[in-house]
């Protein structure tokens, strides 16, 4: 488990300027909950209704609970929390061949099948303790600004299940990333193509949404699956679950056998 | 049994053919050079020892077993030097000492590693990232030597270093070598290849173009240069000499035969000449002959 130990601490600081910056983000949005829910929404009901569908906004008098507005809000960090993920996952391999220490890495000896699959537990470890402390940042800051009258169990339910589905999302990120990351020989697109990766298949949903013609689309989109307005209104969709599932193994089991049989750039 | 056996390996990226057919065996406690100019395809083929990349023909045996198939147990008996060393810059020198012996599953001799550390006159606690070309090198030396490989393969070690450090890298290497270990040393500098390589294998455009025995080279094949307003071509040409290289006033040429008949020759030739000498032929001058042969055979 070197290379385990080795990538765990290669990526601490990235690590932990992300949760600084997440915490404080949720800290920002939630503290302006009391605020917000006081003002009057009557402006945004003259929005198309396909605008607020598209925007998670269909019951806008969700927005006057803590769970309805930290659901819309907090939908903004699952994207950059996806984007994290697929950063992690796209860099995971081709960042040691684009700075060069594959050439000390593989002259240890460590097969490849052990390459990809100790980088992809590091990654899997250190995304989920970023996951858990996002999660319980968010929890404790909306038990601080929740409404008078909100249910303490309730929001724990809630924030129970967000947690598992948007680890789930994260995860789906990660080993998409992988996949990309065995093709890549630098890691100079690695940042782009996460962007790419998470913008697309969210404006897939967005698309599914407006229009029910497309309605499957929603299915390429694991954003969607961890919607914290979605989860707090109606729990885990597990057929998403079960989609995110399916592509977190392919995808790792198509990156253990693209890396096996891959020339390395050295 | 040989500790690296190549039998026709070739590496093709597309349609380019980067190594061509080449085989050679180094025995166990060998020395071993393997030099050509650049691009010749001396990389590829020790990226393929190595795994980095898969050969497109032909087998490799590194210490006995099949290379890939058994590269794991074979990278445990390795130690790897690369040419650009980039390793972790983010680690300090001690921490990247403690990671290759974990890879390797090993302690490590502290009073050892000392030993290397003032040996480079390396600085452990320096993060890698902040060190010179020189102080890399010398890290990456000590990484390929700290869990005590049956097999170092170098990739240009001595770039970057000091003549002391220079001199000091080889006597370790010497020191590894009467222990049995063998050495695989691919090298520009022919003066250290020549100096410390009992055997050297010679490649240019991906093909083998011969193993040499560098004492063998030494000592048999004399250069004799020759200056004159008429330079005696076909007079030397006749004893079995090869002219190697020739200006208007001075020819080169290589000859491997009876010195009494060379030194008649010379002596026959004496009032026509400005000046002659005649001495050992170094691997520099084996190397330019041997290269501006091929490149005349191939224009």
């Amino acid at each position: 488990m070197t290379l385990f130990r080795l990538e765990c601490k290669t990526h601490c600081k990235t690590l932990l300027i992300w949760m600084i910056v997440v915490g404080i983000l949720t800290l920002g949005l939630v503290s302006l909950f009391p605020a917000m829910k006081d003002m009057g929404l009557d402006q945004m009901k003259a929005m198309p209704k396909d605008m607020m569908k598209a925007f998670n906004l269909s019951d806008l008098g969700m927005l006057t609970t803590i769970k309805g507005y930290f659901g819309y809000e907090y939908q903004y960090v699952m994207l950059a929390t996806g984007i994290f993920a697929a950063m992690l996952g796209t860099n995971a391999l081709s960042r040691e061949e684009s700075e060069g220490t594959i050439s000390y890495l593989f002259s240890q000896p460590i097969s490849r099948i052990a390459i990809v699959g100790e980088k992809m537990l590091a990654n899997t470890v250190l995304y989920t303790l970023y996951w858990l402390v996002s999660m319980a940042i968010a929890y404790l800051v909306c038990l601080m600004f929740k409404e008078t009258g909100a249910s303490v169990s309730d929001l724990f339910d809630g924030f129970t299940q967000l947690t598992f589905a948007g680890w789930v999302m994260g995860l789906t990120f990660l080993s998409v990333g992988f996949l990309l990351s065995a093709f890549l020989s630098s890691n100079k697109s690695a940042t782009s193509l996460s962007l790419g990766l998470v913008f697309l298949t969210f404006i897939l949903g967005v698309v599914g949404k407006m229009n029910n013609d497309f309605k499957g689309l929603l299915y390429a989109s694991p954003v969607d699956a961890a919607l914290p307005s979605t989860i707090f209104k109606s729990g885990i969709e597990w057929n998403y679950i079960v989609i995110d599932l399916v592509v977190i193994v392919v995808a790792g089991l198509l990156t253990f056998w693209i890396y096996r049989r891959k020339d390395l750039n050295v | 049994m040989p500790v690296i056996e190549l039998s026709h390996i070739s590496k093709r990226f597309g349609k380019f053919v980067a190594v061509n057919d080449v085989s050679f065996t180094v025995e166990k406690g060998e020395f071993f050079g393997f030099i050509g100019p650049n691009g010749a395809g001396k990389s590829t083929t020790m990226n393929m020892m190595l795994n980095f990349i898969k050969s497109s023909g032909g087998k490799i045996k590194l210490l006995g077993k099949n290379v890939p198939e058994h590269d794991l147990d074979v990278k445990k008996q390795i130690g790897y030097v690369p040419s650009d060393v980039r390793f972790y810059p983010q680690l300090r020198v001690r921490d990247l000492f403690c990671y290759t012996l974990d890879f390797h599953h090993m302690k490590g001799d502290s009073a050892e590693l000392k030993r290397y550390c003032d040996l480079f006159q390396i600085d452990p606690q320096k993060k890698f990232g902040d060190l010179s070309l020189g102080n890399k090198k010398k890290v990456a030396l000590v990484c390929a030597l700290i869990h005590h490989p049956e097999l170092i393969i170098m990739d240009e070690p001595t770039n970057g270093l000091d003549p002391l450090i220079h001199a000091r890298l080889f006597r370790v290497l010497k020191e590894k070598q009467e222990q049995g270990v063998t050495i695989f040393l691919s090298s520009h500098n022919l003066k250290e290849v020549e100096d410390y390589c009992s055997r050297i294998a010679f490649i240019r455009s991906g093909k083998l173009i011969g193993v040499e025995d560098l004492t063998q080279v030494n000592q048999n094949v004399k250069v004799i240069t020759v200056k004159a307003d008429q330079l005696p071509i076909a007079v030397m040409e006749k004893i079995g000499a090869t002219c190697v290289k020739k200006t208007d006033h001075e020819a080169r040429f290589a000859y491997e035969g009876n010195m009494a008949q060379l030194f008649s020759t010379l002596s026959n030739l004496s009032p026509q000449l400005d000046d002659v000498t005649v001495a050992n032929r170094d691997l520099e001058e084996q190397f330019m002959a041997m290269y501006e042969r091929q490149e005349g055979e191939r224009l």
